[in-house]
């Protein structure tokens, strides 16, 4: 397939999922001919559904700011994904590796347990705090390196579970649900609130890493080669990881912890439209976001309950990405 | 001794052959040896009978008499334990009386708890073998899914009762084997039928309401806006005794997460929170999510007033069914003093008022 089509596809998808997205939901809910119906009420050109109010509800209230967040927080974890794997140089970062996920959950338990904090920022807070304490520990004189960064990540990761377990194990059966449940990812309770908080963050977080997408293509060389090409190595993944961390603590904090979108995405991404992070960046955004969606949909679709879209994410994503690596098509090689 | 002497021998000599026993030292022996019985009998209990019942695994529990030194890790079954009078006879309790919510009862039942010389050894995720293991229980009460833990006592010769509790029968049936591995069977039957006397009322009530229908009643844990129960779990059985439908009754999970555009669609004409610390009515009527809804635009939001009147899994589950009728069907208590039905109801239950006194705040709202 010619590389403008696999472009087409990956940028122009999601903008019909999203609408497509906009009348589907559980079976005992609205049916799509009643939301087509309030849309051309609302412009003017067809009489409203007999039950407007609720059909009004559901589709403004309830499954647009979803399909939104939904979309923002997918295309932030690609996105962040993807940078920080050319800033490790190694497919199999994700997000989380800097004890991201780890520092958002247990800031999030803390809030949880103690009803003192509010969710959304504790779970902000600690994220980027974990995602600062890899970062000082894998600090070693000026310079940091890709193992102890990863090292340092994992020893923080472990610690902060330690923690969050320390406040599950301290908290009493109803909290403790409440904390298990967050942690496999809530989308379920979008509104608009929260993703009046949350896209800010989330977009600034993309911002950034869009800016300095051509910079990860010099860093996917190696460190040698960047110093060749008069880039500071160590300057350019800080400048990285400020938004990478941005975007992927704002969505664990929006949505909880979301598990493969931050690593399969980008590979998909790459297998189709190749390694280049100038359009991989932007694309990977797009892709995740429509990935989410899709399987949001499903999430909300398949099951007359709720069903952590985390799960339904590691489902779907983990024997795609069993796929893949079984075809060795992940653009590393090249 | 010695002063005595002479009258023995003088009511000896008055009484002559056939008269009292002191003629017969054989028959003053027996009647010594009656009376140190008889002393001794009224100092020792006469050999009790072994007492069995059946737990919520299937197993049978047998104890070579009824439970003197009882471990219980599961604070439904401790309030069960209390009402069935057996307070001296609990050597451990849960760790989570101790908490804020829980304390203050627990206090008025209690001095042990009140100064904090009750162990407790665990709770219903934790357990501390080697602090049960020291109070020597004769029977310990868990919830049945702590296999584990269950095994492990087990193996080192404690004897278990497992709880699992889905219905409101279940709980007459907990404190019925509790109150038959106690000796105190008959007290438990007093219980129940009071409990039941009290749901019998309330459901009287609701039916002699004018135009009573069924409303439908969307129920909200405190774990989120969509956390809910389905059609089998007490949740639905405390709705329907009170006289409503739950709008998810249908699915059959015991709790689930429900979508919220099934919620919107179910459009339930009350909303019954649990207890919940962090959200309250007047959070679900601002909240625009939650506009639509018939419960939301007609005010019909209400929270139970705190976890231990509102408990579904003990005796007092009653209580948590009448405020729910009340709010259900309001006419059908128009003009009730039900506060204080609900205090002398708890009162009967516990045998206590100093329960009731405590309670009074959370039940008067």
């Amino acid at each position: 397939m010619p590389l403008r089509i696999r472009q087409i596809l990956v940028f122009g998808l999601p903008g019909p999922l999203l609408v497509v997205s906009l009348f589907l939901g559980p079976a005992d809910s609205i049916r799509a001919l009643e939301v087509m119906q309030w849309f051309g009420a609302g412009l003017g050109v067809a009489d409203g559904p007999e039950n407007a109010e609720l059909v009004g509800a559901i589709v403004w209230d309830i499954r647009i700011p979803r399909i939104v967040l939904t979309f923002l927080v997918g295309g932030s974890l690609a996105a962040s994904g993807a940078s920080l794997q050319a800033v490790f140089r190694n497919p199999l970062v994700s997000p989380y590796i800097l004890g991201l996920s780890s520092g958002a959950a247990l800031g999030a338990a803390l809030a949880m347990a103690t009803a003192r904090l509010p969710v959304y920022p504790s779970a902000f807070f600690f994220g980027m705090f974990a995602v600062g304490c890899s970062y000082v520990l894998g600090r070693v004189g000026k310079t940091v390196s890709s193992v102890s960064l990863v090292l340092s990540g994992v020893i923080v990761s472990g610690i902060f579970t330690a923690l969050l377990t320390l406040v599950q194990f301290l908290t009493d059966p109803f909290k403790l649900q409440t904390i298990v449940h967050w942690t496999m990812g809530n989308l379920h309770n979008a509104d608009w609130k929260k993703l009046r908080d949350s896209w800010p963050f989330l977009m600034a977080g993309f911002v950034g890493l869009f800016l300095l997408r051509w910079r990860m293509n010099v860093l996917a060389l190696g460190d040698q080669e960047a110093w060749a090409v008069g880039v500071h190595p160590e300057r350019e993944k800080i400048l990285i990881l400020i938004p990478a961390s941005l975007s992927a603590s704002a969505s664990v904090a929006a949505a909880g912890v979301i598990g493969m979108v931050g690593l399969v995405v980008p590979h998909m991404v790459r297998m189709m439209l190749g390694p280049d992070h100038r359009l991989g960046i932007p694309a990977c955004f797009a892709f995740g976001g429509g990935f989410l969606v899709l399987v949001d949909d499903l999430s909300r679709v398949l099951t007359a309950f709720e069903l952590p879209i985390g799960i339904f994410t590691t489902l779907v994503g983990g024997p795609f990405f069993i796929y893949l690596l079984r075809r060795s098509r992940l653009g590393w090689e090249a | 001794m010695i002063v005595k002497q002479p009258d023995t021998i003088t009511t000896r000599s008055r009484l002559g052959r056939g008269g009292p026993p002191s003629d017969r030292p054989w028959l003053w022996a027996a009647v010594a040896a009656a009376v140190l019985a008889l002393v001794l009998g009224l100092q020792r209990p006469v050999a009790a009978a072994p007492v069995q019942a059946e737990d919520f695994r299937g197993t049978t529990i047998v104890l070579p008499q009824p439970a003197q030194r009882i471990v219980c890790l599961i604070e439904s079954a401790l309030s069960g334990l209390y009402m069935l009078g057996l307070k001296d006879r609990i050597v451990g309790v849960p760790a989570s009386v101790y908490k804020e919510s829980l304390r203050p009862y627990y206090e008025a039942l209690d001095d042990r708890i009140r100064s904090r010389t009750l162990p407790a050894p665990g709770n219903w995720d934790f357990i501390n073998m080697e602090s049960i293991a020291a109070l020597k229980p004769d029977l310990v009460v868990l919830w049945a899914h702590q296999t584990e833990a269950v095994e492990v006592l087990e193996r080192r010769g404690f004897p278990v009762f497992g709880v699992f509790l889905q219905r409101f029968d279940d709980v007459h049936r907990e404190i019925r084997a509790l109150g038959r591995l106690a000796g105190v069977e008959e007290k438990a039957q007093t219980l129940i039928g009071l409990a039941m006397e009290e749901r019998q009322w309330v459901r009287d009530r609701v039916r002699s309401s004018p135009g009573a229908n069924a409303p439908s009643v969307y129920f909200m844990w405190a774990q989120g806006d969509l956390e809910t129960s389905g059609g089998t779990s007490t949740v639905n059985e405390l709705i329907e005794e009170a006289g409503g439908r739950n709008v998810f009754g249908h699915l059959t999970q015991e709790h689930l997460v429900v979508h919220w555009e099934s919620l919107l669609k179910a459009d339930p004409d009350v909303i019954v929170m649990w207890v919940n610390e962090t959200r309250d009515p007047s959070h679900v009527l601002v909240d625009p999510r939650w506009r639509s809804v018939r419960a939301v635009r007609k005010g019909r939001v209400h929270e139970l007033p705190d976890i231990f009147t509102s408990d579904l899994w003990t005796l007092k589950y009653p209580l948590a069914v009448l405020t729910v009728a009340s709010w259900l069907h309001p006419d059908a208590f128009v003009d009730m003093d039900l506060t204080a039905r609900k205090m002398s109801f708890l009162e009967k239950l516990y045998g206590s008022s100093a329960v009731a006194r405590v309670a009074a705040r959370a039940i008067a709202n």
